[in-house]
């Protein structure tokens, strides 16, 4: 059952691939090497941790976009704003435990945010569950558009609600967890906070992997994405098995919330639209359906953004991040590692 | 009822003129002139747009009549589920243009709602006197000029994409119908310049924006006086504030270009106070690296809130006179706070407020005069506020251009000394580019 899901390659093979490649390091050498060159190495370990930290975060939601269209062939546009969902409802329940901010870190508080991550994650899957019931479920065998359209509206209904929760400005979050700066070689330094948030999405991607390949509803998941009546012919129940892949795949995106509301301290209601754009961009970048790939491509991302804002102009990030996105998809159609979704 | 009401008002307001001996010059017998009031009363800046309109109101109260007329006060609110809204900002002068007794306006305070009520009020000749508008394209031709710039050339309105002065007023372009008491955006960037370089003794800072069109200019026109002083611009970087959550890339940039302090043009809804907030561990805490903005992040409780720790050394400057800092307002501070006892009825613009009700009454009384006592039209009302000039008001001596500006261009500086988001920020000092203008 393991080789049931078959990485399509990409058609233009090896030779595509180097060319990428070349073309990658060569755009890289000359505009970024002499800069690296003139700012030494420790300014480049020190750009190279902001990068990962960033990127740690895209991943954890990419993973939800990546779960998704792998099984039902769905953009779920409303996973961005399921994100920033778990920031704001996170906020309450920090609140009803007593967690605020100069609250000095230990071991307690370290545990109630464990606890504040399991029920935000489990509230955000529950309310993806519901979304996918009310908006998806009716129109699984509907042309592709409407449930595209319903995705999009939802988006905009959950970002109405949040207006209407944290108005429409900018709020601050609690700011929890300690940053103490840690030298790592010259004079670069990883914040405690870095740290962490790198560490959440490690134990949540491998989680995730694990539970994918190795249990009875990963297997069911699997089937359900390879060929949906034949799943069902198999006697796997087709609809809790999709509502599950929601609610791991909102769970996963709650937990992003809070991770991005304790590393940046601000949110703001239309977080979820930006964001989701760059995680559907990363899900997109890995392979679209391949959990690794999304890991990746969130973490490429990250670390795009970090060097061309750490040694290059701000205002040509988001250029370097699409025109990187153009070539490795002219080359490799399929995403970096392929994508993985079901065979018509 | 609303009438009942006005009447038992001028009955008391009679007897009141008769107990004290007739020292004013009979009641409010030739009929009533309104001062009609634009400002958002309700939503996010109802904390700034009630106190202001209070001062018209204290102002009234002091002067209920003029020149036999009864003074009277139409505010109305431009806030659309908690936001200043254009539209309704229209709609408001639209209602306050209909009421034929009203001849003049304050207001308003967001210049976006200035440029959707300065056309409507143009075309009746009705005078709007603001007390907060900052945008230099509502009086000027010229966003940012040229001698605030590095290259030495102008940021046109059009450039900007922003309407010019003419586009405004295009019913009446010879009838200038728009003026103001607080000074423009781009004199906020010099003022930060001159105390960076000056006071704090920084040679070297790094410049970031929020890529608008107000980020952006007050950042270069730090940047211009900056470098014109003296100093140093190690690191510009102008940031997409939808899509930048991490900014210890630019930060750790500017450290390793030797920036001593930061200057930020934005607001801090775009994560200006966020930026402040990720200097720790990259910078020095505290005031030991000053961080530097506009009225986007001044006195900002969100702005404090956002730099949380290392909120103390934040210093914003606003384009308008402090006025607890005039020793001439403060008596009537004092009066004011005894008959508005709250803390929350008074702010940073009730002062200038009740100066901008001040010579609108003074102008109304130099037209009813020239018009042998009768009730001027708005026109004549607009010709006499235009005229002002050498005004004693009680935040200082108030004249306006042919634009519209007030001469005395007072840009204030503040100190966020608290960690505390509730705490009031410190005022350090005042700039006056009337008196000592930019060359």
């Amino acid at each position: 059952m393991a080789a049931v899901i078959r990485v399509r390659k990409s058609l233009s093979g090896p030779l595509g691939t180097r060319i990428l490649l070349l073309l990658g390091a060569a755009i890289l050498i000359v505009l970024v090497g002499p800069r690296i060159v003139s700012e030494g190495p420790s300014f480049f370990l020190q750009i190279l941790t902001y990068g990962f930290a960033d990127g740690a975060i895209y991943a954890l939601v990419a993973l939800g976009y990546t779960m998704v269209y792998g099984i039902i062939e769905l953009i779920n546009f409303a996973h961005g704003d399921v994100f920033t969902m778990g920031a704001v409802v996170s906020m309450p329940v920090m609140g009803a435990f007593g967690l605020a901010e100069g609250n000095a870190f230990g071991l307690s508080v370290g545990l109630t945010l464990v606890a504040v991550f399991f029920i935000v994650m489990f509230l955000t899957g529950v309310l993806n569950i519901f979304i996918e019931r009310v908006a998806y479920r009716p129109l699984r065998n509907a042309p592709r558009l409407a449930p595209l359209i319903t995705a999009v509206g939802v988006s905009f209904i959950l970002e109405g609600i949040m207006v209407l929760w944290i108005g429409n400005s900018t709020v601050h979050y609690p700011d929890l967890l300690p940053d103490t700066r840690i030298p790592i070689g010259g004079t670069a330094s990883i914040g405690t906070k870095d740290i962490l948030v790198i560490i959440v999405a490690v134990i949540l991607v491998v989680a995730l992997t694990t539970f994918v390949n190795g249990t009875k509803l990963g297997k069911a998941m699997r089937a359900t994405a390879q060929d949906r009546e034949a799943a069902q012919l198999m006697g796997i129940d087709i609809n809790r098995t999709i509502a599950a892949t929601f609610f791991i795949g909102a769970a996963l995106a709650g937990a992003g919330g809070i991770v991005f509301g304790l590393y940046y301290n601000s949110i703001n209601f239309q977080l979820g639209f930006s964001a989701g754009l760059f995680e559907f961009t990363a899900a997109v970048f890995g392979g679209i359906g391949n959990i690794q790939g999304a890991a990746l491509g969130g973490l490429f991302i990250g670390l795009v953004r970090a060097f061309s804002n750490g040694y290059l102009r701000a205002e040509w990030t988001d250029v370097w991040i699409f025109a990187i996105l153009i070539l490795v998809l002219v080359f490799r159609p399929t995403g970096l590692l392929g994508m993985r979704v079901p065979e018509k | 009822m609303v009438r009942a009401r006005g009447l038992t008002v001028l009955i008391v307001a009679a007897l009141a003129v008769f107990a004290c001996g007739g020292s004013s010059s009979g009641g409010g017998s030739k009929g009533t002139i309104t001062i009609g009031v634009s400002l958002p009363l309700s939503g996010e800046e109802a904390s700034q747009g009630t106190p202001t309109k209070n001062g018209v109101l204290f102002y009234v109260q002091q002067h209920p009549t003029i020149d036999g007329f009864t003074l009277k006060v139409s505010a109305k609110d431009y806030a659309v589920n908690g936001s200043p809204d254009a539209t309704r900002g229209a709609a408001v002068m639209q209602e306050l243009i209909a009421d034929s007794t009203v001849l003049a306006v304050v207001g308003t305070f967001d210049s976006g709602i200035a440029r959707a009520s300065i056309p409507l009020a143009n075309q009746v000749y009705l005078s709007m006197v603001s007390p907060a508008n900052t945008n230099p394209c509502l009086t000027k031709t010229v966003y940012t000029p040229g001698v605030l710039r590095a290259n030495g050339q102008d940021v046109t309105c059009q450039a900007a994409g922003l309407p010019a002065p003419a586009d405004l007023r295009k019913a009446h372009p010879d009838k200038n119908n728009y003026f103001r008491l607080a000074t423009t955006d781009d004199l906020q960037g010099p003022a930060s310049s001159l105390y960076a370089y000056n006071t704090l003794n920084l040679k070297k800072m790094a410049v970031f924006s929020n890529n608008s069109v107000y980020g952006k200019g007050i950042a270069d026109t730090f940047s211009a006086e900056f470098i014109k002083l003296g100093g140093t611009i190690v690191l510009r970087q102008d940031y997409d504030p939808a899509n930048t959550n991490n900014f210890k890339p630019f930060l750790s940039q500017a450290q390793k270009a030797g920036a001593e302090g930061i200057y930020y043009g934005g607001l801090s809804a775009d994560k200006g106070c966020v930026i402040r907030n990720q200097m720790a561990g990259i910078f020095p805490t505290g005031a030991a690296t000053p961080f530097l903005g506009g009225d986007g992040i001044a006195q900002d409780p969100a702005c404090t809130k956002d730099a949380g720790q290392n909120a103390v050394g934040v210093y914003g400057t606003v384009a308008s006179v402090n006025a607890d800092q005039v020793s001439s307002a403060a008596s009537t501070i004092a009066a004011f706070k005894q008959a508005f006892p709250n803390k929350a009825d008074y702010g940073s613009y009730t002062m200038v407020a009740y100066d901008c009700a001040g010579l609108i009454v003074a102008a109304i009384d130099k037209a009813i005069k020239a018009n042998s006592g009768n009730l001027p039209t708005r026109d004549a009302v607009r010709a006499a506020i235009a005229g002002t000039q050498g005004y004693s008001g009680v935040t200082g001596t108030i004249g306006f251009d042919q634009n519209g500006d007030n001469a005395a261009k007072i840009v204030s500086l503040y100190e966020d000394v608290s960690t505390d988001a509730t705490a009031d920020w410190k005022y350090i000092k005042a700039f006056d580019f009337g008196a000592n203008p930019l060359t």
